[in-house]
């Protein structure tokens, strides 16, 4: 019986593998954010609303969006042909699977956040890169929380009936806090305060990952089960 | 006696609960309106605050309680749980409108605008709009202990969020008054308005227990219902 | 309890279930049904549309929970279901090989010989997404024989498949028979499994009759069965 973390690498790396292959879900984020940054950027005042004030909501609100889309797809792979239950009958430990899905969509996600990056200070024209350490520090944090619970929430939903529907429905009350952490870390970081400021909001961040991942870990198994 | 007689009396019990919680809820608005003095800065309509402020408190007592009772059927594996879970879920809904529109209400004649991204109602609003997803969630959903399983964790995982949304909302800059009873110092409101605002907590908790046992008790009905057709089948 | 030649030793019993109830709701599936399989044994079975035949599959199989009683298995199970359990977007090999990793193991030899016994050693390397449906299957059946399963379950193995596949995945289940494997088929056509079926059981509103020897005589008369 593998271990966790070796079937865990498998399944990640998997889904990296047919992601690589596909392109699908890389290509369909990469362009969806594109669209989303543009379509923000021409959708306000330019004289009443400065780049600089529309930038951070903008970069989380494609993140966001962005992040969906991959969570939904990286579920969808195991309900084609119901491979999922191919994964359940080896005797691989069933939280390798809360893992390995964990990874793999930490992976797709950081991908798209990596490309929109510099889409975003293109478009924007925002002075970012000697704030790049700290503003990925933020990114990364906020991502986890997304990814912990969007893994938890896709695996429900892709058993049900409407699971495009219900996929955001579930979740973004979950991002709430992490998205407007982000948004306010960012915003901070873009006018040049020390990240020392709002540091209350890093810390709500940091608690909201680690009790969320906890969460999702344990939570996990149970919806496996039939 | 069966699950049947048990329910049909536990749904006449509830009704005697929340008739009797109307009673005093009426004489709670009468000591507000009536005995209770006007606050200096908000005038009249601060007085919304005695059915803003419990509402609010029973919201979120319902949705912990559906979160609770999902550990204990994820623990159990007792379908009543379940049961009891969604009845709370709904009526935790139905506080949560209260809420949403005595917020506006409560608002526009204070700030001038129906809705401001307070603390109380923001939290609210969010926390609500998990629980509508729960609720979408199990009409989507038909196996009964499939279900009951996912409810359980959105019930577990929308408890973990409580305070992460209360955090979040205090930290964001709000345009609601601080909280003026639950602030970390003593209390700020003078007695007789404490008072009434204690007396409004205790009888919205009753009205919160007295639709609980209502709904739970349809909740079971449907069970025997379903439980009959199965077995007839 | 099935009809086993009373000098099998206990040591070849490969699957026991004893009283397996599975409800849905407050519908019962499943209702109290036992069943042991020794090696070497295929037992057919066969069913109305709904009577439970998928549902006591996938508990055997271990992907359902009874609601009530126990399963026994000797060593691994192999399943064969109604979907593929594969990714259309890697290769055969690839397929095998990550849920080979998921076995624990790491044997490409193993891999190239499977996919040769389900004749499909020269598009080892080809999407699983190109193929057809009779390919799909035979993807489907080497996977599930990467753990050397001495139970396999196939739930209608052969729909939609045409004469040729048919005849591969056949004659591939005899060797399977021949070497100990212990068989448990789901099929709405009986006929298609003589010479490769040894039992038979109906299964009616999720009641499992007494198996009966398979033979020519089982598909023309009507089965006898005892009800749930």
């Amino acid at each position: 019986m593998p271990s966790v973390s070796r079937a865990a690498l498998a399944i990640a790396g998997k889904d990296i593998a047919i992601e690589w292959r596909t392109k699908t879900a890389i290509i369909s984020g990469l362009v969806f954010a594109i669209l989303v940054l543009a379509i923000l950027y021409f959708s306000r005042d330019p004289t009443e609303v400065s780049d600089l004030a529309i930038a951070p909501g903008t970069l989380w609100v494609t993140f966001t969006f962005a992040a969906m889309l991959g969570l939904n797809r990286a579920f969808l792979l195991e309900r084609e042909r119901r491979a999922m239950d191919g994964l359940l009958l080896t005797p691989a430990p069933r939280s390798a699977i809360f893992w390995g899905k964990f990874l793999g969509n930490l992976m797709f996600v950081g991908t798209i956040e990596a490309v929109s990056l510099p889409l975003f200070v293109l478009f924007y024209n925002v002075p970012l890169w000697d704030k790049l350490p700290q503003l990925i520090l933020v990114i990364a944090m906020a991502t986890i929380a997304f990814v912990a619970v969007g893994t938890l929430l896709s695996a429900m939903v892709v058993r049900t009936r409407h699971a495009e529907l219900m996929l955001p429905l579930l979740l973004l009350p979950f991002l709430v806090p992490p998205l407007v952490g982000g948004v306010q870390l960012t915003a901070s970081l873009l006018n040049n305060r020390p990240l020392s400021e709002v540091w209350g909001w890093l810390k709500l961040i940091g608690a909201f990952d680690i009790a969320f991942v906890t969460v999702a870990a344990l939570l996990f198994e149970v919806i496996l089960d039939e | 006696m069966n699950r049947r007689d048990s329910a049909i009396r536990l749904a006449r019990s509830g009704r005697i609960v929340t008739m009797l919680s109307l009673v005093l809820l009426a004489g709670i608005y009468v000591r507000a309106l009536v005995f209770t003095p006007i606050e200096r800065t908000q005038g009249a309509a601060q007085k919304i605050f005695y059915v803003h402020v419990p509402s609010a408190w029973c919201a979120f007592l319902a949705f912990g309680v559906c979160g609770l009772l999902g550990i204990a059927y994820l623990w159990l594996k007792d379908r009543r749980m379940d049961l009891l879970a969604s009845s709370s879920a709904e009526v935790g809904i139905a506080f949560g409108v209260i809420i949403l529109t005595t917020g506006p209400i409560w608002g526009k004649p204070i700030w001038g605008h129906w809705w401001t991204w307070d603390a109380r109602l923001t939290s609210t609003l969010f926390l609500f709009l998990l629980f509508v997803g729960y609720l979408v969630l199990r009409g989507v959903v038909t196996d009964p202990d499939l279900r009951a399983r996912f409810s359980a964790v959105i019930g577990i995982m929308g408890l973990v969020l409580i305070p992460f949304i209360h955090l979040t909302v205090y930290l964001f800059r709000t345009a609601h008054p601080m909280p003026i009873v639950l602030k970390p110092s003593a209390p700020s409101l003078p007695n007789v308005m404490l008072v009434t605002l204690l007396l409004s907590f205790g009888v919205f908790t009753l009205l919160y227990v007295g639709f609980l046992m209502q709904r739970y008790a349809l909740a079971i009905l449907r069970d025997v219902r379903e439980e009959e057709l199965a077995n007839a089948a | 309890m099935t009809s086993a030649p009373a000098s099998t030793p206990p040591a070849d019993l490969v699957l026991s279930a004893r009283d397996i109830s599975r409800r849905f709701g407050y519908r019962r599936v499943l209702n109290t049904v036992s069943l042991e399989l020794y090696r070497g044994q295929v037992l057919l079975l066969v069913g109305a549309n709904g009577a439970g035949k998928t549902t006591l599959l996938r508990v055997l199989a271990g992907l359902l929970r009874p609601s009530q009683g126990t399963v026994t298995r000797s060593a691994a199970v192999g399943l064969v279901a109604h979907d593929a359990m594969l990714y259309d977007a890697l290769s055969a090999y690839e397929n095998l090989a990550f849920f080979q990793r998921l076995h624990g193991g790491k044997d490409p030899a193993r891999i190239r010989a499977l996919l040769d016994q389900v004749g499909l050693a020269d598009r080892a390397d080809d999407r699983v997404g190109t193929f057809s449906r009779g390919m799909v299957q035979r993807v489907a059946i080497a996977r599930a024989l990467l753990a050397e399963p001495t139970l396999l379950l196939l739930d209608e193995p052969l729909t939609g498949l045409d004469e040729r596949t048919t005849r591969i995945v056949l004659d591939v289940l005899t060797g399977l028979r021949d070497a100990g494997t212990a068989m448990m088929v789901v099929s709405h056509q009986p006929t298609d499994f003589l010479g490769v079926a040894t039992h038979i059981a109906r299964i009616s509103k999720g009641g499992l009759a007494v198996p009966e020897p398979f033979t020519t005589a089982s598909t023309t008369a009507p089965l006898t069965y005892d009800g749930a």
